[in-house]
Parts: structure tokens; C-alpha cells; sequence
């Protein structure tokens, strides 16, 4: 289909995109437009204003502080992510799935902030974000206020935002030593999807944290991180520890799978990510 | 006359090379033209509006708010339709003459998410868009049929009043004893059902037209992709009350077909009274959204109570089964597809006694169109599956009960239980070169080491055919007052006025190389190099030469292409000659073509180039005998007639098609058991078509039609919900197979020629759908007996999890197995 007519501005600074989307009604935020011009397009929704926010230069930047934690600008797009020789070091993984994110057409416009903000259930990053306990930075006509990834997203395609409010980056803490696993079930699209962010120590689990992806709203599973702290890395030990990972989640059914089967993956997706971080020392 | 020169003549015989497809290059540089690439002066660009509701009353369209969007140049509502045309024609109306009456756009009622209620034409695409949304339309929701065999049942909700009932057509098929069969067998396997399902094989060029109905001569120029457009000016000429005569179709490229392309003669009519409504040229570029939902779906089909008779050798003697196929809210081309199955009764097999109670309906559904495989290949899955759970369920090797009932080398040709002569081929042998070719012991070692490791092997073979060059006196086995039969293609062999050779068809393919495969035979009659042979590249009515049956679809170009292009070649040659041998004062037969000169034989010297011979006939005549002047044209058209009888419409017996094409599958695959996602370690095919014109081009289609059955059998389905909206209306939800999903193809072929087709060459393009059999077979291997069947043709990681995690009762496995004797 077509787009239908929208009007389109491009701020030369935050402050003024702050201000465009405060002062018009019907204004939204266009980052790589990689999911909002196609819902454009298929005419499922309106907008009255793109405020095109994807060249702001606060936005841009990966920035590696002291402690280790990397700050990741919401306009970075996936292909620079994959290409920064900072988040290679910092977080590996997550360099190796922004590198294999869709294509490369989308790799080349997609941006991190625009993956979380938009929080399709197919997107990468949101159970990322949530298992890596990563802060997120806005800014708004009331001016900055951080949000924890936990408490970030808010339903399907939802957010914490308010109208005016723009995501500038996320900063994502140190890995310290821990190694993040990423493991999905594809059906086209991505069916069900863990991360795992573990510390071992002695062939013992120190300590993990374990996120659903392909949800509403990625979660955390407290229960099955306690049932692994302490036990043994061992491909039993951690089936067993991630035996109910998929317990109370309520996934969505559609043409490629129902939500029986997502939550039944749910388990086998977390136990693989489980285990690829306690495996993948080498690749983090 | 002299001794034979020490020069060879015709040393080179083109058929049968490998020779680079002449479309490659402008194709590959981007020079080929398709219908978005052209446009007429002062087009208008059209949008549907289109139903959101599978089934609804249409209680009022208001395109006012339309029509006053500036650069709106015209709207077409179904009432003006109705007003102007007649109900389309249907293939087989009931006796008492109730039938399905569809008009080119939805009139009163829509019966599918997607169908057309109305039309606007605007300057620009956008406008045009914009004003689609602004034409208001109240529906009444009406209830929605969705399960094709639901629909038949009596009281289900009737979508088509005119037609009384949802039964398209119903048929009872009865060859040998099936009765006779089932008392004497010593075991019978009782299916409960099987279902094949519904996708499409999905073109990359979605379809596209331009039309325009010129107000002063009345003649309406069609710029398509439609890919028999002389079955559409059949069906849409009475029902816009216009001749035949009146419609120039045209196309050059066109992005895929697979038989889905055949179905957009219903937008060509109602564009084309847009046109003549608007006064200007209307063009009309499908999304792919409107593609999945409105552009023509594969055949559904079930098969239930599914009882086969088997001897304890593993003997089938055949099969007895009730079909229903779900033709969609409209029939389009259907019910054809109800009778075009029967080409494959027994499929590679033998056996003689088969009964089935066919049921064709309609649901508020995508209208089934023909595709890839069309209704063929439903049934060859269904025997496939067959005969691999009598392996199973008997605990035989599949291998070995193949070649038990196969239709032996010897056998040939071989008359099936309903009167198909199926001309040539070697099973057996082709099996044991596919086996060869996946290693098959060596995949069953791996099965057995693989065994408890949470990854499970499976081995499946899928062998089948492709049926082609079909005889249209089939329909009458729906209706016997149908007036059509046989089957043709012509083909029109000129010298161009300097002695340039060109050939035109009646075909207008979708990559099948024609261009490239007339020339080839084009060439070694005349004696010449194929590089020197023009094919007029794409179609148009205006000066192409066509016959009733002339498209590019159902495996048949092969056969009748290249006849009719044979044909008439060898009439220009004769021509040629004829005149060579006037100038030359030498007897007909004193005379060879070499190179593009008429010689006498065995002097080189004495040659007239086929300049000089056109220069006679087009521009220099009299210097010929008046007779011969006036009777020579160099403009031979002929037209290839398979030789077909018309089939006994009351026994449902006769030979449907032509030639048959074998195709036989092995592929390895892998079984995750956590999450029932199946990988393809290994795939081999080994294809015979007969002889092989340009084997390169055979192994493109072997490979386009294996990764569409791939596609199919894991990733490919079209889903609705209870509420009749389609689940996958684009890519993002309709996984097409991608290079990432079809995994290296090992091929081979045995060459066993037709003796029907003077070539030797059969029709081989649809492919037969043996992915979806092989797949399904590999997968139940996986899984093993005493668990769940495979009981559907798509396979997505859900289905295969569900079928490892089955614990049911046994009865409820889908099958058993009665032995005569323990008093079945
Ligand atoms: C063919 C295809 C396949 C895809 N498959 C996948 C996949 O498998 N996995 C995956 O993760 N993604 C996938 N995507 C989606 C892609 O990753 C999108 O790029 C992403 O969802 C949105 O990012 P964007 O920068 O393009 O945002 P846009 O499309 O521009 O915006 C998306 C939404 O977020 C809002 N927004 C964007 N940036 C901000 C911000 N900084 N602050 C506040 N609001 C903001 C916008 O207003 C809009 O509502 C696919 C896309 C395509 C086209």
C-alpha cells in the first residue's frame, strides 16, 4: 500500500524535536522507520507529523565509562552496533545480534532506540535490554528522567514514554566476567526468545539472570534465576532449573505457532541461552 | 552430381544442449519488461476497494466523498457492473441449471476478505489510494463458512442462493472393484484423514495490468501478466457483451506464473469497463497484500474414511476415500480441478481398484485457481502418503514396496484403472539412483547413531509425476455438454524480408526459456546456429499467433510448443527449398540448407543465402512462376494437435493427458525433539521427462519446483481464522521459502523418451509437488511407527512437536490395520 499524506520535519536538535512533538498533535518520533513506515503504509495507523529524529547527534553514540557500562545513543543503528569495536569488547553477544538482526537493508536503518521503543514481540532487543537490567535515558519537556528496562515496556508495542517524550540511549552495565546467551525459535519470525546473563565460578552457577522475549512485555524469571544460582553448569542441572521458565507467561497464537507451543519453547529456549552462556566463555 | 563435398554438413544437433537461455541477459541486465515497466498515454491509476469481511451484505456503497477528491477521475460500483454485464460463464452448472452467479466485481453480497466491491481511477496511485478509503461501504456480517468439508454438510450456511447449496460439483469415480478389492485383501489400512493444504507458489510480480478500451475503434488493449489470456477473453468476452475479436492482449516478461497468473481475467474485464467508463487508460498494479488475499490461492483438499486394501506382500490393490476440495467463495477455473487429479489415479503405481467420492465447495475463502502441481499433485501426496503408511503400518521397507507396486519398465505404455496412458519411464531405476545419491545406507546408519540424541533422522522418498499436455475433453466429465477438448499450440515460422528467420508463438512464458528452446529445434531443422533465430519475444493477440488453448501453463510446452513450432519450421523449410530448387533448376530434393544458404548437395559453391530466397518471394517475384509467387508465402503457420479421443464422460474413462513425467525424491532430514523443527541434511531428485531439449532449462524448473515444494511442506500455508480473515495477507506473515530455507540440490535424470510426442519430450515444469510427499514421508520416518501419522502436507515445528509428544491411544493414532480374516 501507499503512505497516506504525512507531514515530516527534521529538528537539528533534541530540544526542538522535544518541542515539535509537545506542540503538535499527532506528532511521533521517526527513528529508522523500519516499523513505522510500514505501518503507515499498511494504513493501520495515523500520524499527523514524523518528527524525524534519526540524525540528532545526541543520539549517535556508543560510549564505553570507566566501569565498564556502554552507553548506546537510541539512534545508533543495528549495523553500527555490529560494527563498533567498543560493544565487541563490552557485550560481544549482543554485537553478534545486532550483526544478524533481519538484513542488512534493515541492519542499515533499524535503530536500537527505535527496536525498544517500538517493542514488536518479534523485536531483539527488549529482552536484552530487561535481562542486562539496563537503564534507559529520556528526555522530555519536563526535562531527563532514567527508566529501568523492567519497568520500560508496557504492552504490546507500548512504552512508558509520554507524547513528548524522546528515548536518547540506554546504558547497558558492565558484564563483569559474566557471558550473555541469546537463543530464539524462528517460524519466519521469531517465536519464542531467552537471554541469560550468568556468572559461573568452579563449574557452579554464581548467579543468572534469565529474560523472555516475544511477549507483550519481556520478563524476567526471578524463579528460575534462584533455581539456578548455585547449582552445577551442567546441561541437567540447568534443564532442570529452567523446567517452568515458561510458568504463567501468556504468549500470543497465530498462523505459525499457538501459544501452548511458545510456552512450552519458552522453557527450551531458556535452558539453551542458559547453557550457551555458560558454554560460550568465547563468544561472551 | 558430384561426389559429397569433404565438408560436413550439420554436423551440430542443438537439441538436447545446454545451451545459456537467450532471455538471460536482458532479464539478468535488468531489460526486461514487465507490465509496471510500460504505460499508455494519459493512464489512470485504479484501486480496489476492497471487503474486510469474509462474508457480508452489501447494503449500500457511497463513492460521492470519493469522487470529490481532486484528481479522482472516475469510480465503478458492483451495482453499475451488474447493470452493464452478464454473470461470468461456469464451467458446470447443476442439471437443473443452479449455479454460482459471479459478476466481475462483488455485487450484494462479498464472500471473501479481499473481494472487490468497487473501483476508483485517479491521476496518481496515492490519490487513488486516498480515495479508496474515503468510499463508504455498509456491510451486514454475515455467518462465515470456513472448513471445506463443513460446507457441504446440509445445514451449513449457503453463500451462493443461485447455486442452493455450497457443492460446487460431486462426482462418484469408480474404477475396477473396490468391493471385490476389500474382501480379498489380506489386510486393510484404514486412514481416518488427510488433508493437504492451501498456499500458493507466491510470484515475485504480483499481477498487473493495463488495459484500455479505445473509444473509437472499441477495440481493448490488454497490457498483462496474465498467463492464458485466451481462456480469459473466453470467459469475460459474453459476460461484458464484447467479441474476442475486440481484445489485443499483450505481454513480454511476466515475474512467475505457477497457474495462479491465470486468474486475473476477472480484474482484466472489470478494469477494462472502468476504462470505458473513465475514457482513459487505467492501470492496475496488485499489492501484495491484495495478492495473498484476492489473487488466487492452491487447492484444499481432505481426504476422509480413507480404506486400503493391501496383500501381506505389501501389494496395494488400490484405494477407496471421500475428497473434499475447497474451491474458495468463486469458482475460477474451477471445478476443473475436480476431474484434472483423475490424470493420476494410481499415481507410479499399479493397482486397479479405486473409488472415490468426490466434493467440491465453496467457502468464504480466496477463490483456488490453479497452481504449481495443480490438483494433481493433492492426490499424488495423498498416494505417496498411502503407500508409505502401508510400508509402516506393515512394518515393510518403504523402499521395497515402492518397487513392488510400481508401474514396471516393462509395462509401458501402461493403461491405468481409468483409461490414462502413461507413455514412458523407470522407476525402479530412478529410485535406486536417488538412493544412491543421499546415501542411503549411510543415512541410516546416522539414524541409528543419532538415535536417543535428542535429534532424529528421518529418511523419506516421494516419488512422482507430472502429468502434461492435457486433454481438455476432461471437462466434460463434469459437464458433458462442455464443448471443449483436445489440446494445441501453434506456432507461426516466417523468413523476415532479408532472409531473417523469426518464429512466433502462441505461448507467453514466465522464465520457461521458450525462446530459447524453439530456437534450439528451430535450428537444427534449418541448419543453422539458434544465436541466428529471432523469437519474438513476449505475446500480443495483434500479431502472434494463437489457438483457443495457447498460454504457457500445465507442463505442456515441450510438447506442444515445440510440435507447432517444429510444424512449422519444417513447412518453411519445405518452402525454402522449394524455391532454391526453382532457381537452382535442381529437383527438390537435390537441396540442403547449410548455415542460412539453400545449397545444392555436395556443392558448397552453388548456395543461395535466405536473403536471396526472400529477396524472390518478397521483392523480386517476377522471377518466379506466377503460381508458385502467389502460393509461396515463407510464412508458415502450423498448429500441433496431440492426438486425443474425447473420454467416456459416463465412466469417467479416457487418456487425460499426453505425457507423464516421473519424478522421484529422497531427502535426509533432521528432527529437533525439543521444538519439532525439521532440517534437510540431504535432498536428491532424479527427473525423467524424455528426451530433454535444453537440459540446463529442465534443471532450472526441477529446482524452482523442488524449492516450492519445500517451501511448501515446512513454511508455506495460507491460515484463516473462524472469522475468515487470512492470517498470512504478506511476507511477514506468509514465509516463503527463501535460498536459506532450500538447501543444496543434488540431481540427476534418466532420459526415457515419449513415444506420443515425435520428440521424445515430455512435459515436466509443474514438478509434481514431491517435496510435500517426500518431506511428509521423511518426517513420519522420523517419528517412527506406533506414535502419530502425518496426516497433513504442511509440516511447521508446532505439528512435528505435537506428532513426537503424542500419546494417545492407539486408536486414535489415525490408522489401523483390519486383516481379513480377523473379521473385518
Ligand atoms: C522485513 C523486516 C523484518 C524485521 N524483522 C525483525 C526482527 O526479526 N527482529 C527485530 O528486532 N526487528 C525486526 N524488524 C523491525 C526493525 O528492527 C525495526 O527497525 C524496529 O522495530 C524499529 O526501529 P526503527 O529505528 O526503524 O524505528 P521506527 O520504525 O522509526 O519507529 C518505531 C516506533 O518507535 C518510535 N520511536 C523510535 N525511536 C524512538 C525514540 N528514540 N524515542 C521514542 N520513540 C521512538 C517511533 O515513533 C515508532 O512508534 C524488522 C523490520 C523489517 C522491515
Amino acid at each position: 500500500m501507499l503512505l497516506a499524506a504525512v507531514d515530516y520535519y527534521r529538528p537539528d536538535t533534541l530540544a526542538e524535536a522535544v518541542e515539535a512533538l509537545d506542540s503538535t498533535e499527532g506528532a511521533r518520533p521517526l527513528a529508522g522507520g523500519q516499523s513505522l513506515i510500514s505501518i503507515l503504509k499498511l494504513r493501520a495507523a495515523s500520524v499527523d507529523l514524523l518528527v524525524d529524529i534519526s540524525r540528532l547527534e545526541d543520539l549517535r553514540a556508543i560510549a564505553v565509562a570507566d566501569d565498564g557500562s556502554v552507553r548506546i545513543g537510541a539512534g545508533v543503528t543495528y549495523d553500527e552496533m555490529a560494527m563498533s569495536p567498543d560493544l565487541h569488547r563490552s557485550h560481544p553477544r549482543l554485537s553478534q545480534v545486532a550483526a544478524h538482526t533481519v538484513d542488512a537493508q534493515v541492519r542499515n536503518r533499524g535503530t536500537f532506540g527505535g527496536n525498544l521503543c517500538h517493542n514488536d514481540p518479534i523485536n531483539n532487543f527488549p529482552p536484552v535490554a530487561v535481562a542486562l537490567e539496563a537503564t534507559m535515558h529520556v528526555t522530555g519537556k519536563d526535562g531527563d528522567r532514567d527508566i529501568a528496562a523492567a519497568d520500560f515496556f508496557t504492552g504490546y508495542f507500548t512504552n512508558a514514554l509520554s507524547s513528548d517524550e524522546i528515548l536518547t540511549g540506554v546504558t547497558l552495565p558492565a558484564l563483569n566476567g559474566r557471558h550473555m546467551g541469546y537463543q530464539e525459535i524462528e517460524i519466519g519470525e521469531a517465536a519464542a526468545r531467552a537471554v541469560a546473563v550468568v556468572a559461573t565460578s568452579n563449574g557452579n552457577i554464581e548467579s543468572a539472570s534469565v529474560a523472555l522475549g516475544c511477549l507483550p512485555i519481556p520478563v524476567r524469571r526471578p524463579q528460575v534465576e534462584e533455581a539456578l544460582a548455585g547449582t552445577p553448569a551442567t546441561a541437567d542441572a540447568v534443564a532442570e532449573a529452567t523446567a517452568a521458565a515458561g510458568e504463567g507467561i501468556e504468549p500470543l497464537s497465530d498462523a505459525d505457532a499457538s501459544a501452548d507451543y511458545r510456552q512450552a519453547m519458552a522453557s527450551v529456549v531458556a535452558k539453551r541461552a542458559v547453557m550457551e552462556a555458560i558454554e560460550g566463555g568465547q563468544n561472551g | 552430381m558430384t561426389a559429397p563435398a569433404k565438408e560436413q554438413t550439420t554436423t551440430t544437433t542443438w537439441t538436447g544442449q545446454s545451451l545459456p537461455r537467450k532471455e538471460d541477459e536482458r532479464l539478468l541486465k535488468a531489460q526486461g519488461s514487465f507490465v509496471d515497466d510500460e504505460g499508455m498515454y494519459r493512464q489512470g491509476y485504479a484501486q480496489f476497494v476492497r471487503s474486510p469481511y469474509a462474508h457480508a451484505k452489501i447494503l449500500s456503497v457511497d463513492v460521492s466523498k470519493a469522487e470529490a477528491l481532486p484528481g479522482v477521475i472516475a469510480t465503478l460500483t458492483g451495482d453499475e457492473v451488474k447493470a452493464m454485464t452478464e454473470p461470468l460463464f461456469q464451467f458446470a452448472p447443476k442439471e437443473d441449471g443452479s449455479q454460482v452467479n459471479e459478476y466481475l466485481l462483488g455485487v450484494d453480497i462479498a464472500r471473501y476478505q479481499g473481494e472487490g466491491v468497487a473501483l476508483v481511477l485517479a491521476e496518481t496511485r496515492g490519490i487513488a489510494a486516498d480515495a479508496a478509503d474515503l468510499v463508504e461501504v455498509e456491510y451486514e456480517p454475515l455467518p462465515v463458512v470456513t472448513d471445506g468439508v463443513a460446507a457441504a454438510e446440509p445445514d451449513a450456511y449457503v453463500l451462493h442462493d443461485s447455486l442452493g447449496d455450497n457443492i460446487a460439483w460431486k462426482g462418484l469415480f469408480d474404477w475396477g472393484d473396490i468391493d471385490w478389492a476389500l474382501e480379498n485383501a489380506d489386510h486393510i489400512l484404514k486412514i481416518d484423514k488427510l488433508h493437504f493444504h492451501r498456499y500458493s507458489s507466491t510470484p515475485i510480480e504480483c499481477n498487473a495490468v493495463i488495459v484500455n478500451w479505445d473509444p473509437g475503434t472499441d477495440m481493448i488493449r490488454v497490457v498483462s501478466n496474465n498467463q492464458f489470456p485466451m481462456f480469459g477473453a473466453l470467459v469475460i468476452g459474453p459476460s461484458m457483451g464484447v467479441g474476442t475479436d475486440q481484445f489485443d492482449f499483450v505481454s513480454q516478461d511476466i515475474g512467475g506464473g505457477f497457474g495462479i497468473k491465470i486468474n486475473s481475467y476477472t480484474s482484466i474485464g472489470v478494469l477494462a469497463l472502468l476504462s470505458r467508463k473513465a475514457g482513459r487508460p487505467v492501470k492496475w498494479i496488485e499489492t501484495r497484500t491484495e495478492h495473498h488475499q484476492s489473487g488466487g490461492h492452491g487447492n484444499e483438499r481432505t481426504f476422509l474414511d480413507i480404506e486400503v486394501p493391501v496383500m501381506a506382500d505389501g501389494t496395494m490393490l488400490g484405494f477407496k476415500m471421500r475428497a473434499f476440495d475447497d474451491a474458495g467463495a468463486y469458482l475460477h477455473y474451477e471445478p476443473l480441478g475436480a476431474v484434472i487429479w483423475s490424470q493420476v489415479v494410481p499415481g507410479p503405481y499399479k493397482f486397479k481398484h479405486v473409488q472415490v467420492d468426490y466434493t467440491e465447495t465453496l467457502t468464504n475463502k480466496c477463490p483456488a485457481v490453479p497452481n504449481r502441481g495443480y490438483s494433481r499433485m493433492q492426490h499424488l501426496w495423498f498416494v505417496e502418503r498411502v503407500i508409505d503408511l502401508v510400508a509402516q503400518e506393515l512394518e515393510l521397507d518403504p523402499v521395497e514396496v515402492r518397487k513392488l507396486n510400481y508401474v514396471q519398465p516393462e509395462d509401458y505404455p501402461y493403461t491405468t484403472p481409468n483409461g490414462c496412458v502413461y507413455d514412458s519411464g523407470d522407476l525402479p531405476q530412478a529410485l535406486d539412483m536417488v538412493l544412491e545419491m543421499i546415501d542411503y545406507e549411510g543415512a541410516k546408519k546416522l539414524k541409528a547413531d543419532r538415535e536417543g540424541s535428542g535429534k532424529r533422522i528421518g529418511i523419506g522418498i516421494g516419488t512422482t509425476l507430472d502429468s502434461g499436455t492435457n486433454n481438455f475433453g476432461q471437462s466434460r466429465i463434469l459437464n458433458p455438454e462442455l464443448p471443449f477438448s483436445g489440446n494445441g499450440e501453434a506456432c507461426t515460422a516466417l523468413l523476415d524480408l532479408y532472409g531473417e528467420v523469426m518464429l512466433k508463438l502462441g505461448t507467453n512464458p514466465q522464465g520457461q526459456g521458450h525462446e530459447t528452446t524453439a530456437s534450439q529445434v528451430a535450428a537444427d531443422i534449418l541448419g543453422m546456429s539458434p544465436e541466428t533465430i529471432r523469437v519474438w519475444t513476449g505475446f500480443d493477440k495483434s500479431h502472434s499467433t494463437y489457438i483457443g488453448f495457447s498460454g504457457t501453463y500445465a507442463s505442456q510446452f515441450a510438447v506442444t510448443g515445440i510440435n507447432a513450432v517444429i510444424g512449422a519450421v519444417e513447412k518453411l523449410k519445405a518452402e525454402i527449398i522449394e524455391v532454391a530448387a526453382y532457381a537452382f533448376e535442381v529437383e527438390q530434393d537435390q537441396v540442403e540448407l547449410v548455415n542460412g544458404d539453400a545449397r545444392i548437395i555436395g556443392n558448397p559453391e552453388a548456395a543461395i543465402p535466405f536473403i536471396g530466397i526472400a529477396n524472390m518471394v518478397f521483392a523480386n517475384n517476377a522471377t518466379l512462376p506466377h503460381e508458385m509467387a502467389e502460393r509461396v508465402s515463407l510464412t508458415c503457420r502450423h498448429v500441433y494437435v496431440p492426438p486425443f479421443e474425447l473420454p467416456d464422460v459416463e465412466k469417467k474413462y479416457g487418456n487425460l493427458t499426453l505425457t507423464y513425467s516421473t519424478q522421484t525424491h529422497a531427502a535426509v532430514v533432521e528432527v529437533d525433539e525439543e521444538t519439532g523443527k525439521v532440517e534437510i541434511l540431504d535432498y536428491a531428485v532424479v527427473d525423467d521427462c524424455g528426451k530433454r531439449i535444453n537440459p540446463m532449462v529442465v534443471e532450472g524448473q526441477v529446482h524452482g519446483a523442488t524449492g516450492l515444494g519445500i517451501g511448501a511442506a515446512l513454511k508455506e500455508t495460507f491460515e484463516y481464522d473462524e472469522d475468515g480473515q487470512l492470517l498470512n495477507s504478506n511476507f511477514l506473515f506468509y514465509h516463503a521459502a527463501t535460498a536459506m530455507d532450500v538447501p543444496n540440490i543434488k540431481t540427476s535424470h534418466i532420459e526415457s523418451p515419449s513415444p506420443f510426442t515425435g520428440t521424445g519430450a515430455k512435459g515436466m515444469g509443474e514438478g509434481g509437488g514431491a517435496p510435500l510427499h517426500t518431506i511428509s514421508a521423511a518426517i513420519q520416518n522420523a517419528i517412527g511407527p506406533g506414535k502419530a501419522i502425518v496426516s497433513d502436507s504442511h509440516n511447521p515445528p508446532e505439528r512435528v512437536w505435537r506428532m513426537l509428544n503424542w500419546d494417545g491411544p492407539a486408536e486414535e493414532r489415525g490408522v489401523t490395520v483390519v486383516s481379513n480374516g480377523d473379521g473385518a
